[in-house]
């Protein structure tokens, strides 16, 4: 059925994106020089939504301010989660503006039009929902679903049974009546999640349909994904090569595609940026600097002569003259954990700066607002407002 | 001044009742004391309350008015008499035979009352606008028809006004415009008249400007526009680009503090394509072919005024001879003004009637005039020579927020292009400046100063050079939104004779940015206030001591002086806001104020 109505929900941080998680929530992290949330706007309204919610909460005015009351034309509304306790509990949040057949999506999570209108296309009112599933090698970090003859048997979260299971791509058709079940429990145990409402419509014995598809589905786990979520981007062609108008390129730099430079950019002489890198608003690279397969975020400056390698930065980041991100791979140590041989140069969260001459080891994560003296070598992971002398 | 709407015809999902509310609501930021609407059909419907557009609203039945397709509608700030459903427009004769709106000041009001009184006319208002349907009535009772009765009543009446009027009977409106704005809108079905695009952009986004002097009569037929004399005029249709669904609120408790959180991007779009890092150039579309070397006059009024002085201490700086003036004062001191020199009028709604008498002089005078506004096409666009906008997208909040940093930004643009100064350093500072904004937003304290100080018994700001026109701008936000008592100084001003009002309970917002001279003899001044017990609230960007002699700072990232007062009005913003919120003030539509002024 042609469903007109989306709830996106966008009132999460994603911890574990820390530290770029540090002023906005997940949804706003770049994928390519765009935030995530955007893409998943982008699909929905190419599936024939017209009228959006979108569930904020932690880190909203960076949802709100860059959003506007307005995406291409179609009006958005803002509900406010003030707390945030699972995914059942912001959709409950905006129970208010539903009494029609309501899709909900993540706003945290890409996924292409062709999941958003299957699941549209299956759903009609015999089921009280109908979920978008695709074909996923490997479903033990996210939602697992077990479907019979196109209908849901059971969900399991991070399944690890090797049953054959299809992947939640967080794509819903909802019936008011189901939103009301799934929102009107108890949670269990502080949160509760839109998977847990589903189980519970399953014990209720209320039909919920699949839908399933081989569409692209991309979900950054740690801050280090949004390297592959740009690649991926490219690859799946949702993304052209492109270098705005607005952003301005000198004549002895050289530009290797794929790339997306953003409006205000500056690229300096001899320069070197790309493949596989993405300049996000007003971002600056000095003269003779190199920048290959990263992901910059608006307003960062890359000094003259710098190179940076499998990049991930946040907003306002200073990377100094002759300073150095070597590239991946290397071990990336986040608390007590360590991930072995990830393809990350360095993470450098918003508004961190060095002086120049510095050398990030492969894997190094850099806190919001450091400060790093010049010459410095820096690995491991360094937390926020550290000076690093 | 007030605002003004009016449709004849009707489309299938619109009636004109539904047009004018709607498109009342729209205007409500030119005033907001009164409102009133008038349906034309054989006899007229006149409705209106005191008190906001929700007053109205409750007053009248939408349904059963949607047999009219023929009306006008008035949002009120009063200049004539006290808010009251008296004084709220239309106006009417005794017999009901006119309604009539009205936006402006008729300065000979008092000797046609006068007059009419005379001839036994009684009014029923304060108003100065009752004497115009009263002449009209006059003028039908002669003989005369309805445009006839109407031009010669206009003829008549001396001042700033765009007036519209309907007749029972008639399925038109005619309208006429001087000093006061007047904008057309041509729709497939309806014609539209009002004070500004917003109220009709639902319905079209064709518009006609009309220029001063002209008449025009929207009918059934469509629209007519002709001069004094009644000769047909030619007019230009323009298509503007107006997202009419720019104007929500997004999520926010108040427009103000959604237009504080659009900064970055406004400042963003101030800056795009005009500075160039890797040339070290700024290049202003508009004045390509201005050549400056006479003497620069800022005039404006309000925040705008506070920007002027921003501007034409920057141009001062960089050797251009500079002044700014209160528009009004301006006229009135008869500043000398001959070919060499520019007036500059800031103006972010470019209505304001202030700032385009005085332009208007200095042109007569000789002088080359330039436009900084935010909104293309309005009135000021068509007096000056040139203008330069300032891109800061709409602002509906009465107290101007994002509009004041976009201002900062287009005039240091503009002094840097006046003055031939500009280096790769400059516009690598310029270009930081969005980013900066967004890193106060993030991380400002405010909230908890506000949360400390709300109930002291007055707030001073006190800075020197650029800071001086911030901490001006910072107590009349003050002001405008929490009601409270706050006054900038001058830092060096304040021994003069202010500190005598300095306490404990007086907080003083003092902004000391760098570590200059300037911070330093600032400093001096804290001390001062601090020997007097007066809590000290700094803001800063931490490079000099200033933090030593602080209660509170409020922190903002380093970089030049220019950015860092753009950057310390945020701080300030915020607090106003804060104060406000918790002192429970109406923040968009604070008592007794209005967006645009377009009365002198």
């Amino acid at each position: 059925m042609t469903i007109r109505s989306a709830i996106v929900l966008a009132g999460g941080e994603g911890m574990r994106l820390r530290p770029l998680t540090r002023h906005r929530p997940k949804p706003m992290l770049p994928a390519g020089t765009k935030p995530i949330l955007e893409h998943v706007f982008d699909q929905l309204i190419d599936a024939g939504i017209t009228d959006l919610t979108v569930v904020v909460g932690y880190g909203r005015t960076a949802v709100q301010s860059h959003f506007g009351p307005s995406y291409r034309d179609v009006p958005i509304e803002y509900v406010v989660q003030e707390t945030q306790l699972g995914s059942a509990h912001a959709l409950a949040a905006a129970t208010s503006t539903i009494d029609e057949t309501t899709l909900v999506v993540n706003g945290d999570q890409l996924v292409d039009s062709d999941i958003i209108g299957e699941t549209m296309k299956c759903h009609d009112s015999t089921v009280g929902a109908t979920l978008g599933v695709i074909s996923y090698a490997d479903v033990t970090d996210y939602g697992g679903v077990l479907v019979d003859d196109g209908t849901v048997t059971e969900i399991v979260e991070n399944p690890t049974d090797g049953r054959e299971y299809r992947l939640n791509a967080g794509v819903y058709a909802l019936e008011p009546d189901a939103v009301e079940i799934m929102t009107g429990i108890e949670p269990e145990a502080g949160e509760f999640s839109l998977v847990d409402g589903l189980s519970t419509l399953l014990e209720d014995g209320i039909p919920i349909a699949a839908a399933a598809t081989d569409g692209m589905w991309i979900d950054a786990t740690f801050p280090w994904d949004l390297l592959e979520v740009a690649e991926t981007l490219f690859e799946s062609t949702t993304v052209e090569s492109h270098v705005a108008d607005a952003a301005r390129v000198h004549d002895t730099a050289t530009v290797i595609e794929p790339v997306l430079i953003a409006p205000d950019c500056v690229v300096g002489p001899g320069a070197v940026v790309g493949p596989y890198t993405c300049l996000g608003e007003n971002v600056t690279v000095g003269a003779n600097a190199v920048v290959e397969h990263s992901v910059i975020d608006s307003d960062t400056r890359i000094g003259a002569n710098a190179t940076v390698i499998d990049c991930v930065t946040g907003r306002g980041v200073g990377i100094g003259p002759d300073s150095t991100v070597v590239g991946g791979p290397g071990d990336v140590h986040v608390g007590e954990t360590i991930h072995r041989n990830e393809a990350l140069g360095a993470l450098i969260a918003d508004r961190a700066v060095d002086e120049g001459g510095v050398t990030y080891a492969p894997g190094t994560i850099i806190g919001s607002e450091v400060s790093i003296r010049a010459g410095t070598t820096v690995d491991g992971s360094i937390d926020s407002n550290t000076e690093v002398r | 001044m007030c605002g003004i709407i009016g449709v004849v015809g009707e489309t299938e999902e619109t009636a004109a009742v539904d047009v004018l509310l709607d498109g009342l609501s729209q205007l409500e930021y030119r005033g907001y004391d009164s409102a009133g609407i008038a349906l034309a059909n054989t006899e007229l419907n006149v409705h209106k309350a005191q008190g906001e557009l929700e007053a109205l609203e409750s007053a009248v039945s939408r349904p059963a008015l949607r047999g009219s397709s023929t009306g006008i509608g008035h949002t009120r700030w009063s200049t004539h008499g006290p808010p009251s459903d008296a004084n709220a427009h239309p106006h009417t004769d005794a017999d009901e035979q006119v309604a009539v709106v009205h936006n402006g000041i008729i300065e000979n009001y008092q000797a046609l009352r006068d007059e009419l009184t005379a001839a036994g006319v009684e009014f029923a208002s304060d108003t100065d606008t009752e004497v115009v349907p009263h002449l009209i009535a006059s003028h039908l009772a002669a003989g005369d028809d309805p445009e006839r009765a109407f031009r010669r009543a206009v003829d008549r009446i001396e001042g700033s006004y765009a007036i519209a009027a309907v007749f029972a009977g008639e399925d038109a409106i005619y309208g006429v415009r001087n000093e006061s704005p007047l904008v057309l809108g041509l729709g497939d079905d309806a014609s539209y008249l009002a004070s500004d695009v917003p109220a009709f952009i639902d319905h079209t986004d064709r518009v006609v400007y009309l220029e001063d002097g002209e008449f025009v009569r929207l009918g059934p037929d469509g629209v007519q526009v002709t001069d004094a004399d009644g000769t047909r005029v030619e007019t230009t249709v323009e298509t503007v680009d107006w997202d009419a669904a720019d104007t929500g609120k997004s999520g926010y408790d108040h427009y103000m503090l959604k237009e504080i959180h659009e900064q970055p991007t406004a400042l963003r779009q101030c800056l795009r394509g005009r500075v160039d890092e890797l040339e070290g150039d700024i290049s202003l579309e508009s004045l390509a072919d201005l050549e400056q070397s006479g003497p620069v006059q800022f005039v404006a009024c309000g925040t705008s005024y506070h920007a002027a002085l921003y501007g034409a201490a920057l141009c001062r700086e960089h050797g251009v001879r500079a002044t700014a003036s209160i528009a009004s004062e301006y006229t009135t001191d008869r500043v000398p003004v001959d070919e060499d020199t520019l007036v500059v009028g800031v103006t972010q709604s470019g209505e304001t009637a202030d700032t385009l008498r005085a332009l208007r002089e200095a042109s007569r005078a000789g002088g080359r005039t330039l436009a900084v506004t935010n909104t293309v096409g309005s009135s000021i666009t068509r007096v000056c020579d040139h203008a330069l906008y300032i891109r800061a997208g709409p602002e509906i909040g009465v107290a101007a927020t994002k509009t004041f940093a976009s201002q900062q930004l287009a005039l240091t643009l503009l002094a840097a292009s006046l003055s031939n100064t500009s280096s790769h350093r400059e516009i690598e500072s310029l270009r930081a400046v969005p980013d900066q904004v967004q890193t106060v937003l993030d991380t400002s304290q405010a909230k908890a100063i506000a949360e400390e100080f709300v109930n002291a018994d007055a707030f001073f700001f006190i800075g020197r050079g650029l800071a001086y026109p911030v901490a001006l701008e910072g107590a009349l936000k003050f002001k405008e939104i929490t009601y409270e008592h706050a006054e900038g100084f001058a830092a060096g001003e304040l021994k003069h004779g202010p500190l005598a009002l300095v306490t404990k309970d007086t907080p003083v917002f003092a902004i000391v940015t760098g570590d200059g001279k300037r911070a330093r003899k600032t400093i001096s001044n804290i001390k001062e206030v601090e020997a007097r017990d007066a809590p000290v609230i700094v803001v800063t960007d931490g490079e000099s001591e200033a933090e030593r002699y602080a209660d509170h700072v409020l922190e903002i990232p380093a970089t030049d002086e220019r950015g860092a007062t753009v950057l310390a009005n945020v701080q300030l913003q915020l607090v106003s806001y804060w104060v406000a919120n918790l002192l429970g003030r109406s923040i968009d539509k604070p008592r007794n104020l209005a967006k645009s002024v377009t009365v002198e």
